[in-house]
């Protein structure tokens, strides 16, 4: 299980997340949502390690993660917000240097590269430098980069941004098959639709505090709302969007 | 100053003036900066390393070569054409857009001769500056010279000015070639294939370049001129065609020359109408191109091999290093500048040895030569790692560290022998194989390797990063005081270290002293660096010093 503990991220004195506590339980997925500017990659970044929290504790299995970080990487797979590469690899340079770096035996992460690569349907093009894949063939190389090394713990932040149709639900099932599967998976998204389907529970981030940490049922209920667009915006979303959109059309349009 | 150029640039169209800056300032790639970076004063310090080059090239001149006039006219217009030459394989591609250019520009309402004319201007301020800052002490030197031979007070006048034109029309000529060859290349291969050409075409002008200033046979008198045997060498010779240029501007140039000088203009000529042409016929047609095929250059071979060095990580570390360096133009046009001093001393040698028929004994110049060539070729390998390759993708590298600090430091000391040390060491010992006695050589490549064993270490003390992910914070080291200090240790370690080797090599007790200081310091710095990266964290963001520093007395 990942746990967090009043954990807050400071920067220059402003709280980007403050006082964040919440559970991910195995066997399901957490979806972690929030505005633009909420505090949610700072928290996936705290979580990874990439930057330090200003406050409060991460627990992972019942340990706090900063006794032992690089045991706790070994077990991690993150997939981050934007499609970052080195863009002068090939995508089979990329991937083999990230299990080379994970200490990997060569066979067998080379046996399951080539094979990841030909379910994600990159194996064709696994020869040609970064720099020319699309924006989906690059998350399809973070995904594949995030979980070769079976890690127990999942953080997908914005997984499906640039997937076509069909890779979309390939992940949107894989995502599911992993949680059944024991993994501690979070994951956060823009897209409710999505999160609505893949997720059990959610976690509401908004102005880095949190407002809701709870089944999806349980919200709907409680709030007597249909849907979880509809939660989401009675929970963070402050202004009439309508009204917004007609502002924005008449500055245009002057 | 500022005030005084402010007024006719006001004039000029705006979206020039934002051009024109972005693409003078894109020498140094922004992408690669730390946040805190200090551009203009990193390129202010290099001005001035050039300026006091300048002024040191002439002490030398006068003193070393002793006033030969011809001699020192051509030296000068040769150098100036190699330096010239080496500005326009460091800002290779520079004039012509690439795919930011193309993507970011082509939606813009920008006139695409806008684009050139910032573009071309931008360059051109960089090459001239490069040719004000390197020729303007060495320009004062030859006019008062060449000048007192007209024996008329106009004399330094017309020299001065013969001087500078010639010097501006040389440099013209070699990047203009440059831009002709690299423009019709652009404008007639389909893009995939131009920029693996292209990539090519920089490192063999880099060579030519270099070869041809030091291997090509010196003609220094009026008489070798005119010998019917050199008549070939210097009608192929550009460095030969703007010597008759500058003394037929002069008026020092004897008749049987003057076809010389008009070799000169008419490659000038070619070489700016052919440089135009190609520009505008590439700023017409590229754009599209570049659109339409991204940089993207494919692979050939399907297979997937790669060499070990080492466990998972060093090789790992390794083949990243070795693709950066090979695949990133900015990174292989930097250590190439670096390692033209070590070809430029290495072919000396070489062209000394074609010419000598016998083995001979050790000269202490040698011994220096390859101290020197070491010491440029681990700090260049050192200064290259920090540039870094792509700041937001080191995300992967933070959440993949599952080993010590103290291992990624290992294996980027097995990086700096690996490509600094190892190919030295290899180069010397076959210059070496002019020399004799035997024991001889093989002792003094026992001291060099040992000596490349120490600088590594020398480097790696507070290097605890990877090799090309670090930001880079141009500024932090002056660049004065590492040219100006490294000029200081040669004069004072290197040059005394190199007469102490060739006197202990015939004294087998000197020589057993002298290997095992140097192993004790080979081996106390490598404890020394292991020691402290055992508790060493890696970091990624080059800061400045804090300029105040807190004592934490009070506990809150």
């Amino acid at each position: 299980m990942l746990e967090l503990r009043n954990l807050s991220k400071r920067f220059a004195g402003i709280a980007a997340v403050d006082n964040v506590s919440f559970s991910v339980r195995p066997g399901e997925v957490t979806g972690y949502l929030g505005p633009n500017g909420s505090g949610k990659s700072t928290t996936m970044k705290m979580i990874t390690g990439l930057i330090e929290m200003s406050e409060g504790e991460i627990f992972f299995q019942g340990k706090p993660i900063q006794h032992d970080l690089m045991a706790y990487k070994r077990r991690m797979g993150y997939v981050p917000e934007e499609p970052y590469l080195y863009n002068h690899l090939s995508g089979i340079e990329y991937l083999t240097m990230v299990a080379q770096l994970r200490n990997l035996p060569a066979r067998q992460s080379s046996a399951c590269i080539d094979g990841l690569l030909q379910l994600f349907s990159l194996h064709d093009d696994r020869h040609l430098s970064i720099s020319g894949y699309s924006k989906g063939m690059r998350q399809k190389v973070l995904i594949i980069a995030a979980l070769m090394h079976n890690p127990e713990l999942i953080l997908l932040d914005e997984p499906f941004s640039g997937l076509d149709v069909a890779s979309a639900l390939v992940l949107r099932s894989l995502i599911q098959e992993l949680a059944a599967r024991g993994k501690v998976v979070l994951f956060s998204s823009h897209e409710l639709d999505t999160v609505e389907r893949v997720c059990s529970h959610v976690v509401i981030l908004h102005h880095g505090k949190l407002v809701a940490d709870d089944s999806i049922a349980s919200l709907r209920s409680l709030m007597e709302l249909p849907n979880l667009e509809a939660i989401f915006s009675q929970l963070a979303v402050e202004q009439d969007t309508d009204s917004m959109a007609r502002q924005i059309a008449d500055l245009i349009h002057a | 100053m500022r005030k005084l150029l402010a007024r006719p640039l006001a004039h000029l169209p705006s979206n020039y003036r934002i051009l024109f800056r972005q693409f003078l300032l894109r020498v140094v790639d922004f992408d690669a900066l730390s946040i805190q970076a200090d551009v203009v004063g990193y390129i202010g310090q290099f001005a001035g390393v050039l300026m006091m080059f300048s002024m040191i090239h002439v002490f030398f001149i006068l003193i070393v070569f002793g006033m030969a006039p011809w001699y020192v006219e051509h030296y000068l217009i040769a150098t100036m054409m190699l330096a010239a030459g080496l500005i326009a394989v460091v800002t290779w591609d520079a004039i012509f857009p690439d795919l930011r250019d193309a993507m970011v520009l082509s939606p813009l309402p920008i006139a695409a001769h806008t684009i050139l004319l910032a573009k071309v201007t931008s360059s051109g301020a960089m090459i001239g500056l490069a040719v004000l800052t390197l020729n303007f002490a060495s320009s004062l030197m030859l006019s008062t010279f060449a000048g007192a031979m007209h024996g008329s007070q106009w004399g330094f006048l017309q020299a001065l000015a013969a001087y500078w034109f010639t010097m501006a029309a040389a440099s013209g000529f070699l990047y203009c070639s440059i831009l002709t060859v690299q423009g019709f290349a652009a404008l007639l291969l389909p893009h995939r294939i131009f920029l693996r050409l292209s990539a090519i075409l920089q490192l063999a002008a880099f060579g030519i370049f270099l070869g041809v200033y030091f291997l090509q046979p010196s003609i220094e008198t009026p008489a070798g001129m005119a010998a019917h045997h050199n008549q070939w060498l210097l009608a192929c010779s550009p460095d030969f065609w703007f010597f008759a240029l500058f003394n037929q501007l002069n008026g020092t140039l004897p008749s049987t020359l003057t076809w010389l000088a008009w070799r000169a203009w008419i490659g000038l000529g070619f070489a700016v109408s052919g440089s135009a042409a190609s520009l505008i016929l590439c700023y017409l047609h590229t754009m599209k191109k570049i659109v339409e095929e991204p940089d993207l250059v494919p692979r050939t071979g399907s297979i997937h091999w790669a060499p070990r060095f080492g466990n998972a990580l060093q090789t790992a570390l390794t083949l990243f290093s070795v693709r950066s360096l090979w695949r990133s133009r900015q990174h292989r046009v930097a250590f190439a500048f670096f390692l033209a001093v070590v070809f430029a001393i290495a072919l000396s040698w070489l062209r000394g040895q074609l010419s000598g028929a016998t083995p001979r004994s050790m000269p202490e110049g040698f011994i220096l030569s390859t101290f020197i060539m070491m010491s440029v070729a681990v700090f260049a390998l050192r200064s290259v790692f920090s540039l870094p390759i792509s700041l937001t993708a080191n995300w992967v590298l933070r959440t993949a560290q599952l080993s010590s600090s103290e291992k990624y430091i290992a294996a980027t000391r097995r990086m700096l022998l690996y490509f600094s040390v190892v190919p030295v060491w290899l180069v010397s010992a076959f210059l070496s194989l002019a020399f004799r006695p035997w024991h001889q050589v093989a002792a003094h490549l026992a001291v060099l390797a040992l000596l490349g064993w120490i600088l590594a270490e020398i480097n790696l003390i507070g290097f605890y990063k990877v090799p090309f992910t670090c930001s880079y914070l141009p500024g932090k080291s002056n660049i004065q005081f590492v040219f100006w200090g490294f000029f200081i240790f040669i004069i004072t370690v290197a040059l005394p270290a190199a007469e102490f080797e060739l006197r202990s090599l015939d004294d087998p007790f000197w020589y057993v002293c002298m290997m095992f200081v140097l192993s004790g310091a080979a081996i106390g710095l490598w404890a020394f660096n292991r020691r402290r990266a055992s508790s060493a964290i890696l970091y990624f963001e080059e800061l400045p010093t804090e300029l105040i520093t807190t004592l934490k007395l009070i506990s809150y």
